[in-house]
């Protein structure tokens, strides 16, 4: 009987990344490490990438695909701007991801991606994919490595799941940045805590709509200046900012 | 016709290489009614072990050693895997060393190329590894791969590069990275000795981390040899050793009690 | 000219009653026209130079269109006669001299890559659906055999040289290489010689301007073909414009 062992063209690199969609901004996050099987192959690798001045995507899973995936997509933005002289609307790229992904139905990008940025309507807005490209709009997501450690989390915490309000009183429909925040840096040193694959470095994007009031988030700016960085390149539209803190490295 | 010739007048299975060590013997018969189409590699033959590289404060540094085995068989006792590319990249590997010569040939083609442009541009090591990753990406998504994991590091510009890519297409870059075996024993040392301190490493420092490292790896990995050659590359370009030999001690095995035929 | 409206200057397919191939002839009329290029084969390298004539004053100088050009590292070329079909020709060089190392595993001899050029040219002049190449190509390196140096004409024939001149000024340029004691000539020497020839056999056609290009291969460029360093070039060319006043 002769033995066969066929290769294989995928494996796991671990991490997490997650959404969540405000009124009129979307926080989208990931950590940085990269790793396969026990071994940290760099505490360093970005699964969250800025693709215009209002969608960012956040790629999990396998990182070649991933990579591939978000290299392929920003050059169909790229055309998309070339041919038609602006950014591609949100809603736009996440069926063009869609279709992205389902062209490699029978061969599939084995990424896990959410979407999160701004409508046209100025709407915060996150979008998540499987590998073949179903997809749906929803207000928060969790995927990866930790998912199940998170998801759960934020279905208590965003979509108050068995939570009853007060007597006379009923829950809040969009949640403030600074709760958003520090839901999203919870989640994630939570995850650090009890998955091995989760750790090293968070980046957290921040996008608001070209209407928002940036008072709150400037108090949060200016208590953690050397953190936060502005990426938008636009004037008078949406403005994007990344921010960058440690996680334990065990 | 078959034409690999460990298919012809092979002894049965069961009384041949009963542990495994030979690596054909994995290797799917070709029965001929089944077998049309493309060979694919689907599993390395000759191979390298482990690659180290780290970043120190004039640049980068990578060390092989100069083994090439076939299976357990310590078949090539003086392979080269250090290949410089251009004037700012050396380019190191581990896996199948055939798949390895033609990345090579491949790199020395595409570096001519370049140079007859004369445009005033040349390659530099994060061009190199973009190169390659696509290659190895490519490859594995037509599921034929290239069955290594390679080092790029280089210096150019004032900045210093160090990354890697393997047979999937897996890229990532840190400022210690090793292969293979000294990923699981290497790697923890580098890091130790080298995270926080790139900018302040010495040539020298350097150099004795990599070889206490080849060093360890040796007395650990059964596939390695205590031949080896070191290159940098800093400001002034590339450069590759000669092969070296390590200082290994073996007089801890008069200490050694309790196993095997000793008895008291 | 008394081959015209004979008819037989039509193809390169047709012979003439005499024997000849009128369009290989027209070709290498069109490699008279231009500016002269000469090449060098010396005691351990190999110099080329041009003679480039700046067709107008709105050009940028040195930006654009070089007339000589790397095939391998360690082989050049330089063309006279039409510059869109040298740059052809350079590119089938570069895919032979490519070619042969992944069939060899070994660089090229020049002339292998002179062997097949001469072929791919020579092909040019059998059918009447093509026109012959309007260059005369010398290519130039240095390989395991030491510093070559060959032309390749229209025609496709090819012969190797101590010095070689083409366009132009070839005759006058002939002379004056005659002169030399090339075997003698280190590299750096051949520079000056050559830079001092292309300003000699410029005083024929001194109405137009010309940029003087130069390129280099041996002992000092570690085998590799390179362009003259530009210090170098500069001290050739101004003493080859003093050795002009001294002469006349």
């Amino acid at each position: 009987m002769p033995q066969t062992r066929s290769f294989d063209p995928y494996t796991e690199n671990g991490g997490t990344i997650l959404a969540i969609a405000g009124q009129d901004f979307s926080v989208i996050a990931g950590d940085t490490r990269q790793s396969e099987g026990y071994s940290i192959q760099t505490r360093y690798a970005p699964k969250v990438f800025r693709l215009t001045d209002r969608a960012v995507l956040a790629v999990n899973g396998f990182a070649a695909d991933g990579n591939m995936f978000v290299k392929k997509v920003k050059q169909r933005l790229e055309w998309y701007r070339h041919a038609h002289a602006k950014d591609m609307p949100l809603r736009a790229i996440a069926r063009l991801i869609q279709t992205m992904l389902y062209a490699k139905r029978f061969f599939p990008y084995y990424v896990y991606n959410i979407l999160g940025g701004i409508e046209e309507d100025g709407t915060g807005a996150v979008y998540s994919f499987d590998p073949v490209g179903s997809y749906e709009r929803e207000a928060c997501r969790a995927a990866g490595a930790a998912q199940s450690l998170v998801q759960p989390f934020l279905d208590n915490q965003i979509y108050f799941k068995n939570q009853v309000p007060a007597p006379g009183t009923t829950h809040p429909a969009y949640l403030s940045l600074p709760d958003v925040l520090s839901i999203v840096i919870d989640s994630f040193t939570s995850a650090t805590e009890r998955h091995i694959e989760v750790g090293d470095g968070l980046e957290i994007y921040i996008v608001f709509a070209k209407t928002r009031d940036l008072q709150d988030f400037e108090t949060i700016r200016a208590k953690n200046v050397h953190l936060i960085q502005e990426l938008t390149v636009a004037e008078d539209g949406e403005r994007i900012f990344v921010l960058r803190r440690d996680l334990k490295k065990d | 016709m078959d034409h690999f010739p460990t298919n012809w007048g092979r002894p049965r299975n069961d009384a041949f290489d009963a542990y495994g060590t030979y690596p054909i013997q994995q290797r799917p018969n070709n029965i001929k009614d089944n077998f049309n189409g493309v060979q694919r590699t689907q599993q390395p033959i000759v191979t390298g072990t482990s690659v180290l590289a780290i970043k120190y404060k004039d640049g980068i540094m990578m060390a092989a050693d100069n083994l090439a085995s076939y299976g357990s068989l310590a078949r090539f006792k003086d392979v080269q895997r250090l290949h410089a590319v251009g004037n700012h990249t050396v380019l190191g590997a581990s896996g199948d060393m055939s798949d390895f010569q033609y990345i090579q040939s491949l790199l020395d083609d595409l570096i001519i190329e370049e140079f007859t442009e004369q445009d005033e541009h040349t390659l530099g090591p994060a061009e190199i590894h973009e190169y390659l990753s696509q290659l190895m990406y490519g490859r594995r998504s037509k599921l034929n791969p290239l069955w290594n994991s390679l080092l790029v590091g280089g210096y150019k510009d004032g900045k210093r590069f160090l990354a890697y890519v393997d047979l999937l297409g897996t890229t990532y870059s840190a400022s210690t990275i090793a292969t293979g075996y000294g990923s699981y024993i290497a790697q923890p040392l580098l890091r130790k000795a080298v995270e926080g301190r790139e900018d302040t490493l010495t040539e020298r420092e350097a150099q004795a981390i990599l070889e206490e490292s080849l060093l360890v790896l040796f007395y650990r990995d059964a596939r390695s040899l205590d031949k080896y050659q070191i290159a940098k590359v800093t400001e002034s370009g590339v450069s590759i050793s000669e092969s070296m030999a390590l200082r290994t001690s073996w007089s801890f095995a008069e200490g050694i009690r309790g196993y095997g035929a000793q008895t008291q | 000219m008394t081959s015209i409206g004979t008819g037989y200057d039509l193809s390169a397919s047709t012979y003439s009653p005499d024997g000849r191939i009128f369009q290989v002839e027209y070709a290498s009329k069109a490699v008279d026209n231009s500016g002269t290029t000469i090449g060098l084969r010396v005691k351990d390298g190999i110099v080329l130079a041009v003679e480039k004539l700046v067709h107008s004053k709105l050009l940028v100088p040195g930006a654009s269109n070089r007339r000589i050009q790397t095939i391998d590292k360690h082989i050049g070329l330089a063309t006279a006669g039409y510059l869109a079909d040298g740059r052809h020709l350079a590119n089938r060089a570069r895919s032979e001299a490519s070619n042969f190392r992944e069939f060899y595993h070994s660089p090229p001899q020049v002339k292998d890559v002179t062997e097949r050029l001469g072929q791919y040219v020579q092909v040019y002049t059998l059918y009447s659906s093509v026109r012959p190449f309007g260059v005369s190509t010398i290519l130039g390196g240095v390989d395991k055999t030491g510093p070559n140096l060959y032309v390749v004409e229209p025609s496709g024939v090819f012969f190797g040289y101590h010095g070689a001149a083409v366009g132009k000024g070839r005759q006058l340029a002939k002379a004056e290489l005659e002169k030399l004691k090339l075997a003698e000539l280190s590299t750096r020497e051949a520079v000056f010689e050559v830079a001092r020839i292309i300003h000699l056999v410029h005083e024929d056609n001194k109405e137009k301007e010309f940029e003087l290009e130069m390129s280099w291969i041996g002992a000092e460029t570690q085998g590799i073909f390179l362009p003259v360093p530009k210090d170098l070039h500069q001290e050739a060319e101004e003493k080859a414009k003093a050795a002009l006043d001294n002469f006349e």
